[in-house]
């Protein structure tokens, strides 16, 4: 693959200040402002704990609380993947950001539909790779979100020359399933996705 | 019949016997039977001969004689004239090889002269130049031996053998050309090295460097057997030392280097970035100064614009080298070469952050580190831009990214100019240091940065901590005022602010104080440590809470060596006031955790450190006085077995450095605790004792692992372990004091037995009232006291396990109480935080093969017999062996094993063993993938059903996220055509966890889909 780049010096973001899921559970069970340092001197498997009690009352109790799928789920399974032209991800590249993913309900309550929309920006507005990078977006959330989730993967207006035409391809199934057809862009499409978290 | 006769008869048919005739000859001439005219003469006939192989032969007959002959038989009149003999028959075009060998073992009985050198180097190149022309590998490599040999060891001769004839050098260049074979040319480079690094080369340069660069880049892969063991790297190098030989070469040198790294592979790309590194180290800095500018363009396009970041990272040592040499030699160079760094650098910054801002940070901090000029004057050239770009800048990320470039610099100076504690590279001289200039503008940036800038600004903050943080490190460069201002503000950080996000800026900030308490303890004990315990307050009874963050920051500064101490003091000092004034229990837990947090960090400190004993009367004593006390000095926090059991493992990490004589004392006062009330009367030897006294048992506990096991115990073993024994069947006792009193048992056994009482440790409890053993008796109690024994008997590997352990296996057939003695096992060798080497524990070292060589075999037998509703018994027992077993051992049986793990995935209800069992599979996988390879279809389909959810099995998320992960290595591990019937059915099932409830399960689902996805799409490609 060898690609002439487009963008040879994006502009990049630090690891810290990617959006990330705060570990709630922590922040909820340390009212106490503390971090959680003097959790491990004592061992998980210390002597306190008997043996004989614990497989009795192994079934967590927490299972129950449900973790939806919401818009940081979403991001962490694409923000990892790479950039066609350089060995950045996405997420560092700032061409998906977690404000522009939305979740929407089922529309009626009958359905139990609910659309993911991601709308991506290309690091240059003419940049011709917003398509593979698309479609990259696109297989990932198919392939990663359940089937009761539709995928809708578009350019974010403005950032790019011919961002209704790329929504076109993007929009158009038939031509989507196409392009995975064509073995050199499924190679394109592998190299992206195989630094998926 | 001669012996040359014999040697050419025996050569075809027995090498070694034709060996034993020269050695016969030699032997012979040596003792004065054969004289070395008669021996001359007798070949005379076979050098002559029409056979070119007869004549190769004879010349070999007389080399291996040669070889054989003891020093100083032959004479120098003998020698010489053999050696004129010799020199004669290389015109004859056969047998080349055995004369250069020949040759060699004359020089090996006898020094030649200078004349006699030139005589033979010359007469080599006009009978048998070029040497390519002899087209065995064997007859090249003994000339070149002996040329290297010549070389070797008749440098001056050569030399003036070269000063004095012109054509010379270019003759012996010649000589080698085209040789092609790796062992030939190992030699060639090395022969070849001799006039580039030592002779006037002159004119030949040209033709003596394309000598060895025509064999750039060495593609040269050796077969998978070779037996001589050259590799290309061996090659390689070598052929890097002859470039990087000579000054003499960078004409030829640099363009050729630079014009192959166009090329498209990346191991050409490799050597040529290595070439270039070395041949500038050497090249000096005279000539590097004129080719400087001309690599800097070349090798800045690897860095900027990274291919490949092994061949970035060898572009910059490229670029470091260069410094290196040109701050060898004068200034001028040096800055004309470092002006358009700074200058391409600080173009970079313009637009920062970006990648290529990110390449420049590399490559100043690669160059910066070189050398104290390098370092001056790149901060000269790059601070004030970068300083004036950071004010003008409107977009944080845009400082940050010029900020980052400010820390990667101040990195290269510490490298250069050293920090606090030793001095840099440039030895003392941090007066010169240019960053000084530099000070107090960078301090202000960095700390308004830290202080003012929001917290969502996380990177900016994190960049300008480590900016303050390199800046307090610098030797010699800030005031301990400024360093003081640092921490302050570290610790505003720390303690004040509100916790955001993943707490980045908090937690760098924690670990920036220990790093400055590791350079200026003092500084830091004077400013941070009052403002900490200004914080912390005697008591909590006002209900503020705000206490624990402060702690934690400040237990972590214990692991800094030079304030360990006063961290503990402190501390110390807190927890007696907060009991004094009542605080709260939660306080006291707090300030507990935070002792023992710092004593564990400390444990390096207290091992070496047998003053220790001051810790053991501040803080044991008092801490043993309180738990048993039951007057006001003993606080109410102390009423609760967890608070107790932190006070025992205080006490335990401070009394188990000391020797065993003065653990006496301790040992003595075990269960008293220097409450001044009779053994007697307190358990575990008194059943009817106060019902308070039982909750002592926790610290007793840590106290009794704290012991070595030289010390006195208080009474009788016997009776101890009788006594415990009796002591846990109560059933009133809290779940946390019988664990800890079994504990004890299980301490007692493997500590204080000697060995051959350990064989019959529990006779007494198997005899006694107890009857440990009789099936009819059996009940929980009376089990857990069996495992306890057991446990401190496995860890000493006793042979007596041999006889209890089959006693223990029958009960898993046990109709009432056969599941509770299947989940004993996993007691047996799980890791256990009490019986440690640590706690002078007596820990075989094959304990745990003993056991499972012991268990498991008959476990998988007993399971085959065992009746349907007993069979989980024997599933649930092996999985809580296996679970603390090193996989290692368990590989062995692990074919015996399979069906039995993949059966208890099957159990309801038992998720530990399911657990274990995914984790034994999922190492089967890892390590030895062709035993689960029948089983594919089975495996698969288990643990397909393990990982979703369903309403008969309520299979909980860890197992369900393992079982994902198992399956996610089944295409990582298996053969194509084994997993791709399965390909189908994996994915749509997992299409059901992709929507689990639980982020985890649903995370490690999306993983194990990809990865079966692929299953086809690499069929598709074969």
């Amino acid at each position: 693959m060898d690609l002439d780049k487009q963008n040879a010096n994006p502009t990049i973001l630090n690891p810290s200040d990617l959006p990330s899921r705060r570990r709630e559970t922590q922040v909820k069970r340390r009212d106490d402002g503390g971090t959680g340092l003097f959790d491990d001197l004592i061992p998980p498997y210390n002597y306190l704990n008997d043996p004989f009690d614990q497989a009795i009352s192994s079934s967590d109790s927490d299972d129950d609380a449900v973790e939806q799928i919401d818009e940081q789920e979403v991001y962490d399974l694409i923000s990892s993947i790479s950039d066609p032209e350089h060995p950045l991800s996405l997420g560092s590249l700032a061409v998906v950001n977690l404000p522009d993913i939305h979740i929407q309900p089922p529309t009626s309550p009958h359905s139990c539909i609910s659309t993911v929309v991601v709308e991506i920006t290309p690091t240059i507005t003419h940049c011709s790779l917003a398509t593979v990078i698309g479609l990259g977006v696109r297989v990932r959330l198919e392939q990663a979100l359940p089937p009761r989730f539709r995928v809708d993967v578009r350019i974010k207006k403005g950032t790019h020359s011919t961002d209704e035409a790329v929504n076109k391809q993007l929009g158009d199934k038939e031509r989507v399933a196409a392009a995975l057809e064509n073995g050199t862009l499924m190679g394109v499409l592998r190299k992206m996705l195989s630094t998926c978290e | 019949m001669s012996d040359i006769q014999q040697y050419l008869l025996d050569y075809d048919r027995n090498k070694k016997e034709a060996s034993a005739t020269a050695q016969r000859s030699a032997t012979r001439l040596k003792d004065g039977d054969l004289k070395l005219l008669k021996l001359v003469e007798e070949l005379g006939e076979y050098f002559n001969s029409e056979d070119g192989v007869t004549r190769s032969r004879t010349m070999g007959y007389l080399a291996e004689v040669l070889a054989l002959i003891p020093p100083k038989v032959l004479s120098l009149q003998q020698r010489n004239l053999l050696c004129d003999f010799i020199l004669a028959r290389t015109d004859d075009g056969e047998g080349i090889g055995n004369c250069a060998k020949a040759l060699t073992a004359l020089e090996e009985r006898g020094k030649w002269d200078s004349e006699r050198v030139q005589k033979i180097m010359e007469t080599l190149l006009a009978n048998t130049n070029p040497l390519r022309q002899f087209k065995q590998q064997s007859e090249r490599y003994p000339v070149l031996r002996l040329v290297d040999m010549l070389m070797a060891k008749y440098r001056d001769a050569l030399r003036t053998l070269h000063d004095s004839t012109p054509d010379f050098l270019s003759r012996f260049i010649a000589y080698f050309d085209g040789e092609k074979d790796p062992r030939n040319l190992m030699v060639v480079f090395s022969i070849l090295k001799v006039p580039m690094a030592e002779w006037n080369i002159g004119a030949d340069a040209q033709d003596l460097f394309d000598a060895v660069f025509n064999y750039f880049p060495i593609t040269f892969r050796p077969p998978p057997d070779d037996p001589y063991g050259i590799t290309a790297q061996d090659l390689k190098d070598r052929l890097r030392e002859c470039i990087a030989s000579t000054s003499d070469f960078a004409p030829y040198a640099f363009p050729a280097l630079l014009d192959k790294l166009d090329s498209t592979s990346m191991n050409t790309k490799r050597d040529v970035l290595q070439t270039i590194t070395s041949a500038v180290a050497e090249y000096g800095p005279h000539t590097i100064s004129l080719y400087s500018i001309t690599l800097w363009d070349a090798l800045k396009f690897e860095i900027l614009n990274v291919q490949e970041e092994d061949l970035a990272e060898e572009a910059l040592s490229g670029l470091a080298a260069i410094a290196k040499t040109l701050s060898q030699g004068t200034p001028g160079p040096l800055n004309a070469y470092l002006r358009p760094i700074f200058k391409e650098c600080n173009e970079h910054l313009e637009d920062a952050p970006t990648k290529q801002s990110q390449a420049a940070a590399r490559i100043l901090h690669r160059i910066a580190n070189v050398s104290p000029d390098v370092t001056n004057i790149l901060l000269a050239g790059i601070l004030p831009t970068l300083f004036t770009l950071f004010q003008s800048a409107d977009a944080m990320a845009k400082r940050r990214g010029l900020l980052e470039v400010f820390v990667q610099l101040i990195k290269a100076n510490i490298g250069v100019y050293g920090d606090w504690r030793s001095p840099g590279i440039a030895g003392e001289q941090s007066a010169n240091n240019a960053l000084a200039q530099f000070r107090d503008q960078a301090l202000e940036v960095t700390m308004s940065g830290l202080e003012d800038a929001p917290v969502e600004q996380v990177s900016f903050r994190v960049v300008c901590l480590d900016g303050l943080l390199q800046l307090s490190k610098a030797r010699g460069l800030l005031t301990d005022e400024h360093i003081g201002k640092i921490i302050q503000l570290f610790y505003a950080v720390v303690v004040h602010e509100q916790s955001y996000g993943k707490d980045d800026v908090k937690n760098g900030a924690i670990n920036g104080l220990v790093e400055i308490a590791h350079q200026k303890p003092q500084v830091v004990i004077e400013k941070a440590f009052p403002a900490f315990m200004a914080q912390l307050p005697d008591t909590d009874l006002d209900g503020s809470s705000g206490y624990f963050s402060v702690l934690e920051a400040f237990a972590k500064l214990a692991s800094e060596d030079k304030v360990f101490d006063t961290v503990i003091l402190r501390l110390k000092n807190k927890f007696s006031s907060a009991v004094n004034q009542n605080a709260s229990s939660s306080y006291i837990i707090a300030l507990l955790s935070a002792i023992l947090y710092a004593l564990t960090k400390g444990a390096n400190k207290l091992e070496q450190n047998h003053e220790s004993s001051n810790h053991y009367q501040d803080i044991v004593l008092p801490l043993l006085q309180r738990t048993s006390s039951t007057d006001s000095s003993h606080p109410k926090a102390f009423d609760d077995e967890t608070t107790l059991d932190l006070v025992g493992r205080i006490c335990n990490i401070i009394v188990r450095s000391h020797s065993a004589e003065q653990q006496q004392a301790v040992a003595a006062e075990l269960y008293t605790l220097f409450r001044g009330t009779a053994q007697d009367e307190l358990p575990p030897f008194n059943l009817n004792a106060n019902p308070e006294t039982n909750r002592t048992m926790v610290v007793s506990t840590q106290l009794l692992a704290s012991l070595h096991k030289e010390t006195r115990l208080p009474c009788e073993i016997e009776l101890l372990v009788s006594s415990l024994a009796n002591y846990t069947q109560q059933p009133h006792l809290s779940a946390p004091v019988r664990s800890a009193s079994l504990r004890q048992i299980s301490l007692v056994i493997n500590k204080y037995y000697s060995t051959s009482a350990l064989k019959t440790c529990m006779e007494p409890l198997i005899n006694g009232p107890l009857e440990l053993f009789n099936a009819d008796k059996l009940d929980p109690p009376r089990i857990r006291v069996i495992f306890a024994c057991l446990k401190g008997i496995s860890l000493r590997s006793s042979p007596s396990l041999s006889i209890l352990y089959p006693h223990v296996l029958s009960f898993l057939s046990h109709p009432k109480y056969g599941t509770t003695i299947a989940h004993g096992f996993s007691t047996l060798l799980q890791p256990d935080d009490l019986l440690t080497k640590q706690n002078h524990c007596q820990i075989s070292g094959l304990h745990k093969q003993k056991s499972f060589a012991l268990l498991v075999p008959n476990i998988t037998r007993l399971f085959r017999e065992a009746p349907a509703d007993m069979k989980p018994n024997y599933l649930i027992a092996l999985s809580g062996i296996l679970n603390g077993m090193p996989f290692d051992i368990v590989m062995e049986e692990v074919d015996q094993l399979i069906l039995l793990l993949l059966q208890s995935l099957d159990l309801k209800g038992e998720d530990l063993v399911k657990e274990a069992a995914i984790a034994t599979l999922t190492s089967t996988l890892v390590e030895k993938p062709a035993v689960v390879e029948e089983h594919v279809g089975s495996l698969v389909t288990r643990l397909l059903a393990n990982s979703v959810i369903n309403k008969e099995t309520r299979t909980p998320p860890k197992v369900r996220a393992a079982a994902l992960r198992c399956l996610t290595l089944v295409p990582d591990k298996l053969k194509l055509e084994v997993v791709l019937p399965y390909r189908r059915q994996v994915c749509k099932k997992l299409t059901a966890a992709l929507d689990d409830r639980k982020r985890e399960v649903r995370s490690a689902a999306v993983k194990a889909r990809a990865r079966w996805l692929e299953v086809d799409e690499a069929g598709d490609d074969e």
